[in-house]
Order: C-alpha cells, then structure tokens, then sequence
C-alpha cells in the first residue's frame, strides 16, 4: 500500500508541474475570454430597453440608449483592423449611438468555429452568412432570426434598394432570413494556364478536354515540370462535372448531380454512371503520364504557388479568382504570360450566383438586433462608412483616384514593398454601386468574359434546392467518408487496377447508405422545381 | 450524518485545501457529462441546448450502417496498444540509462534535447512527414542521387503504421522520461549501495533493484493510458495522412473517420454519439483490467 501511495504521488507531481508549465502558455487565451464576457453583458441589459421603447413609437427609431454590438466576420483582420474600427465606432457613436466590437473566425477551421458560435448561443448581434456556408441549412434548423418586421423600420434604405428576386433567394420558410449583398456575380470553374508555354510549343487552343490534355502532355514532355503542381483534385473534379454537364446538387461534395441544366429531375448519383467510368480510366492515364504527383492528395501546397516558381502550368481558379491570380502575377512575374478558360464554355452555360452567396444574417441569440441591423443600414448606403470597411483609411490604405470614383493602392507616396494594405471579408455588405474597385482585381480580359457568361446565362434553379439532410443523415455522414477514401483516389488515377476501385467504390457507396440520399435529394429537388415553377 | 459533520469540523482545513480541486473536477468534469445527452436528440437551434427531440439511437446509427466500425475500432485499439507499449518501454530504458548517466551537464543536455518534441506542433510534424516522404521529399531526393528506384510512399499503406508509431513515441520520448527519472530518484540510494558492497555490478543493480521499483509506476501509467484506448490521436493522423484516401485502409481511426463523415454537415448530435461510444468503450476496458490487476497484485490496482 505504501509503494503505491508513493508511485501515485510521483508520478502526480511530476505531472502537475508539466500541467503548471503548459498551462502558462495558454494563460493568454483565457483572458480574452473574459473580456469577450464582460463586454456582452451590458449590451443584454440594454436590450430589454431597446425592444420596449421600439413597441411605443414603431416608426422612429429610438437610439437614446448607448449600445455595444458584436459583428462576426468570416477570415482575418487586416493588419490596421483596430485602427479602422476605431474611427468606424467613432463614425457611429456620433450617428447611431452605438459601438460595434468586430470579430473575426480567422480561416483557420472556420467552419467549426462558425458552426459553434451559432450553436452555443453566444450573444452576437450580426454574422457573415452565405450559401457556401449552410446558410440555408441554419436558417431552416432556426439559427437566425426572421428579419421581414424589422426591415422596413430599421433598414429602409436597404429594404428598397435591394430586389425582389435577391430577397426570394434570402427568404426560407416564407421568412427573410439574411440582407444580401448586392453584389451580381458569375463563378464559374476554369483553369489558368502558362499561355507562353502554349504559344512556345506550338500546343492547340485550348477548347475542351482533348486539347487539354495535348497541353498537359505538351508542358510536361517540352518542359519536364509536372503541370498541375500541388493539390490537383479541385482542377480535375471541376472539370469532370463540367465537362459532362453534370450540375451539382446539395453542396460541392456530395455525389448526387442532375445530368444536365436541361433536364434538372434527371437525377443520379455520378459514381453509377457509364461517364464516370469512362473518366476515372483517362484519368489513370493521365495520372501515368504525371500530370500530377502521386502524392498530390497528401500535398498541402495550392497548384498557383508552383506557377509563381515555374514549377507548374496550371491552376484551378473561379473566373474572378482567375482575374485575382492574373493581375497578381503580372505584378510580380512580369515575363509569365497566362490564360484562362472557363470550363463553362464546355457547353456554354453559366448561372449567376445566388445572391445569398455573401451576405449579413442576424442570429437568433443577438440582444440588439434592431440597432445592428440600422449599423448596416449605414454601411450599405454611406459612401463614408463603406469607403473605410470595404477599403481602410484614406492615406494609408488607399488613395482616392482622379475621377474620385475609384481607388489607388497602394495610395501616394507609399512604397509599394511596403504596403499591406486593408483587405477583409466584406463581402457580406458589398454593394455594386458603392464599389470602387473593378470585379476580378481589374483584369484587363475580364470584361469580354462576362460579356460572355452574360450571353449564355440561365437561372439558377439548383442553388435553391434546400436541404438539411435530416431524414438521411447518418447515411450522408457515411456517404461523405466513402467518397475521400474511394472516391478521391479514383478520381485522381492513383488506385492500381481502375475496374476493381470502380466495383469497391460502388459497392461502399451503396452499403453506407448512398440510394437512401439519392432518393432525399430527388424528392426535395422536385419539390423545389414545382415550387419554381419548372417542367 | 452526525459522523460526517464532526469530520468536516475535525479536518476543516483539510477540506478546505481539496475544495479548489472538487470545484475543477465538478464544473469541467461532472457538469460537462450532462451533454451526453445530445447523443440521444436531434439538435435544433429553436429549442436551445435542451429544446431537441428525443431520438434514441439514431445518432448512432453513421457508425454502424456502413460496417465500418469494427475496422475502426481495430485499427485505432491496436494503433493505442502500440503506442502504449512501445512508448513506455523505451521510456523506461531512457530513464534508466539516464539516472546512471555519470556527468552532469550531458545529461542535462540530453533530456532537454529529448523534451524538446514535445512542443513540436503536430501541425509541424504533418510538414516534417512530408517533406521526407513525398516524391520530391528528402527521402526519395536520397535514393534517386544513390541511384536507386523512387518509392511512392504515399500510394502504399504499408510503411504508414510504422511512420506514426515512430513519430507518436519520438514525440512523447522525453515527457515520459521524465516521470520514470522522478520515479527512479525517489529509490533509496541504500539499495544500491548495499547491493555494490555485495558486489552486484550495473546490470544486475538495475535488474534487481531499479526495475522491480519501477513496476508500480508502470503498471499505473499503463492503467491511465489504458482509459483512452479508443480515443485516437486525431492531430498526428489528420496532419500526417490529411484527406489521403489511398492510405486510410490501414491508418482510418475513429476520430479521423468522425471528422470526415461530419466535417461537410455539422452535426452535435451525431458528434456526441462518437464520443459517447469512445469513453463507454474506456470506461468499460479500464473497469476490467484494474479488476484484472486487483485479482494478480492488490497494491498494483488503481482502486
């Protein structure tokens, strides 16, 4: 008995001061806590007041109480964030009465974070909302708050401007649940290539897969450098479901797609299919002839940073992202001559984002969310307030251009090695009238292209299909863990003997529950296009 | 009840020094447990935190459908059994040849050198891994200058166990170490003088007198470590074989399977149940072995 008492006591000493010593490096952590604490606390307070002075006089709203808000953002603050806020809440406190403390999920597991801060109840009185982050989902389970009362009396302006058709998108169960930005824009996939490379060997245009192929085959004889350099399964899953015409149902990692924008209810689960098949055997091909590492599954590196080093060839990119990237790489490498090619032009088809796809949603728990919806108000409509969130300060950030409509970075009289520069997610409350800088970074070939995708363009009738998987959730949690352990590999040519992967793949497909989801996805799916109005 | 009260009032300072420690145990501990429940409901924002609907077993459902569990629980028991064994068996040997190191300075120096992992992130670690196995990594760079074939370390299974075991016990080295060394110390400096006098040389000192001492600190770190066995190391197999599907045959455990099925649809309920499933498994496992253990050796027993 004694040698254990001894033996526990050891080895709990020993333990607690390796537990003393890890817990001083995290001490930091706890205090911002506490701040984030006590600085929610009085802005409950206040609310109780605010909402009853509201129900006397509806009309005019009342903002003799001082209030303290708190904004979430998605990604990271810029390097001058406080600076800005601090001018931001001077701005406000003068017109509004009101302070907002801004905070920011950083990218780093976002998704989590985001999930969390909707879950756990913590008072927040506005948040970034978008479609690509279960905007939908979280508005059908109750996340947020129903906003068609408070509008028109705290956001007049914004309540008018915006369009009918960009409210329907915002509007689940018959309810507004989030103020979109106005913001129209086309996303569709594509890659950026090195076009010098293409002109230097003689390489055809590039127009549709075959030519695509003779331009990774090309660069990779001519040159020796692997073309897609990096993570290559965006670049080549984008392009199989473009390049069929498959349009994706129910977010972009699932494997339920409908065959063709013509043809919506057609359908299907994309592994079941004989064109699935058909590419996953060219795709081993292309793997053997290294169009890509072995290892690009377990790479970390984005395909782009091996062009910048001209170690790669191509890269998978949005059609703003492309312009981003473009005009980025004629800054820094001059000599490197790119092109793009929208994987829309496979069959001439683009639909316009929903306007959801960035926008600002009040959740459930905010304390305050009539004065932060008139916070948004204002950042919306006044150029003063939009300038200094969507830009930084004038002087330091930016400067105003000649035509006082656009803006210079980096502004006069600053370096450009030593500008950083102010760049956040504003996407939230971007307004297309209030911008000052051109879509996709200025680039020069941007504009053609969206004369392009303006053409072609058809409603989006698959974003709109809403689904919180309720009924198959189980078999979708399985269905997702498939798809990486055998989907992936397939689709990237790495399994050594494609037929038996295929008859693996299907087979775990269909055993964690994949008809089950199909069958989910297809119901919802022709509830939607009845509700739209579809054949 | 009488008996109770006279022992607080008896021992009031006493309690009073363990009532920090009660407190801890009881808000991060016991209150937390409450949360089990979300296993059995379907989670809804509306009804807040205790608003869902009661579901049974539903959430649990993702881990049985698919039949993947048993390879699961395979794979992440056999991957905590190694670790267990392999991690302190050689810490034990570091802490031996430590506390008979002679000069000072060196071994000082060793056993930071040995620490020093510890506070390597796995994020950095998922780096490291890479850099030395991928096809233009450090060791393929080596076999090619040497003239030999590459070896796709990322498209067989094979090596994998073996990288992770290594780098899970390089890791954790020196902390164990650590607690072995203080365990060696406490041992009376008498037993080895006596047994130098009879003329018992090292090995024999530490075969008969440093490692039975050990046994109780063994046995006990196995018995805490024996608690998690179904918990896997989520951070050292998700930075070092990431979204790999090729590798997961072999390296899939519990926690990375989780994380990829609800990563794309967030799900407390579902989440919950996974966890649930884990600690019940321990609970069990830990239970059983000490039972064992009281049976063998009554003092070696945690309770």
């Amino acid at each position: 008995m004694k040698t254990k008492i001894k033996t526990m006591g050891t080895v709990l000493v020993s333990t607690a001061i390796m537990a003393s010593m890890l817990a001083a490096c995290g001490s930091g952590n706890n205090n911002s806590n506490n701040s984030s604490n006590a600085s929610a606390s009085p802005s409950t307070e206040a609310s109780g007041n605010t909402n009853s002075g509201n129900t006397a006089e509806a009309k005019t709203p009342d903002t003799s109480k001082k209030v303290e808000l708190t904004w979430y953002l998605l990604g990271d603050p810029a390097p001058d964030q406080q600076k800005v806020v601090a001018e931001w809440n001077k701005m406000l406190s003068a017109d509004l009465n009101t302070t907002v403390k801004l905070n920011f999920t950083t990218w780093t597991d976002w998704q989590t974070k985001y999930n969390l801060l909707l879950a756990s109840g913590e008072k927040v009185d506005m948040i970034f909302a978008s479609s690509w982050a279960d905007f939908y989902k979280f508005a059908n389970q109750g996340a947020f708050m129903p906003l068609n009362d408070l509008l028109p009396t705290y956001a007049p302006t914004t309540w008018s401007s915006v369009s009918e058709q960009d409210w329907k998108e915002a509007t689940v169960n018959d309810k507004i649940y989030a103020i979109p930005a106005t913001y129209p824009e086309y996303t569709p996939d594509g890659l950026v290539y090195r076009d010098d490379w293409r002109q230097e060997f003689g390489l055809p245009e590039i127009k549709d897969v075959d030519s695509i192929e003779a331009y990774l085959d090309g660069v990779k004889k001519n040159k020796g450098v692997t073309p897609i350099n990096g993570k290559a399964y965006n670049e080549v899953f984008t392009m199989f479901k473009a390049s069929q015409g498959y349009q994706q149902i129910g977010g972009d990692s699932g494997v339920i797609v409908a065959k063709s924008y013509d043809t919506p209810r057609d359908i299907v689960a994309y592994p079941f299919t004989p064109e699935f098949e058909a590419w996953v055997k060219k795709m081993k091909t292309w793997s053997e002839k290294g169009f890509w590492k072995s290892d690009t599954l377990s790479d970390q590196k984005e395909a782009g940073d091996a062009i910048k080093t001209g170690q790669g060839a191509v890269y998978w990119r949005n059609a703003p992202g492309a312009g981003g990237f473009i005009t980025g790489m004629e800054k820094s490498n001059p000599d490197i001559k790119l092109g793009y090619f929208p994987f829309s032009r496979f069959h001439n088809l683009t639909m316009p984002t929903l306007s959801v796809n960035n926008a600002m949603a009040i959740p459930k728990s905010a304390p305050n969310a009539e004065r932060s919806l008139m916070v948004l108000d204002k950042l919306r409509n006044d150029p003063k307030y939009y300038d200094l969130m969507s830009y930084g300060l004038e002087g330091t950030d930016y400067s105003m251009d000649a035509d006082g409509k656009h803006i210079v970075t980096p502004p006069a009289g600053v370096e450009a090695k030593d500008f950083k520069g102010y760049g956040i997610a504003s996407w939230g409350y971007r307004v297309e009238s209030m911008e000052r800088v051109k879509q996709a970074g200025g680039w020069s070939g941007f504009d053609a292209l969206l004369e392009e995708f303006k053409s072609q363009s058809k409603p989006n009738i698959f974003a709109q299909v809403i689904m919180d998987y309720a009924p198959v959730k189980s078999q979708q949690a399985a269905v997702n863990s498939v798809i990486q352990q055998y989907g992936m590999p397939l689709m990237m040519g790495l399994v050594p003997d494609v037929d038996k992967a295929i008859a693996t793949y299907r087979k775990q497909l269909e055993a964690a529950g994949v008809n089950d989801v199909l069958k989910y996805v297809q119901e919802q799916a022709n509830k939607s296009f009845d509700a739209q109005g579809l054949k | 009840m009488k008996g109770l009260f006279q022992e607080l009032a008896r021992n009031r300072i006493l309690f009073l020094m363990i009532a920090p420690a009660l407190l801890f145990f009881i808000v991060f501990a016991y209150v937390p447990m409450v949360g089990v429940y979300y296993a059995f409901t379907r989670f809804s924002f509306d009804g807040g935190l205790f608003g869902g609907e009661f579901i049974g077993f539903k959430n649990f459902e993702f881990l049985f459908n698919s039949g993947v569990l048993w390879n699961l629980t395979k794979n992440t028991v056999l991957y905590n059994i190694a670790f267990i064994i392999i991690s302190n068996v050689l810490q034990l040997a570091c802490a031996i040849f430590l506390s008979e190191l002679p000069g000072k300075w060196f071994k000082k120096s060793t056993q930071s050198i040995m620490f020093l992992p510890f506070f390597v992130s796995f994020v950095l670690v998922g780096a490291f891994v890479f850099n030395l196995f991928s096809n233009a990594g450090v060791i393929n760079t080596m076999l090619t200058s040497l003239g030999l074939q590459n070896y796709d370390f990322y498209l067989h299974t094979a090596p994998w166990k073996y990288i992770i075991v290594f780098f899970h016990v390089w890791k954790g080295l020196g902390y164990g170490t650590v607690i072995y060394l203080a365990a060696i110390m406490s041992i009376s400096d008498e037993y080895h003088e006596a047994a130098k006098i009879d003329g018992a040389n090292i090995f024999k000192r530490v075969r008969h007198i440093t490692l039975p001492l050990l046994v109780p600190t063994f046995v006990l770190l196995i018995l805490l470590s024996l608690g998690g066995i179904l918990k896997g190391q989520f951070d050292l197999f998700y930075q070092i074989i990431g979204n790999n599907g090729m590798l997961y045959n072999s390296t899939d455990i519990i926690d990375t399977y989780v994380y990829r099925s609800l990563a794309v649809n967030f799900d407390i309920g579902m989440g919950t149940a996974a966890g649930l499933y884990q600690s019940l498994f321990g609970f069990v496992l830990i239970i059983l072995v000490n039972y064992i253990i009281r049976k063998v050796q009554k003092d070696y027993a945690l309770f």
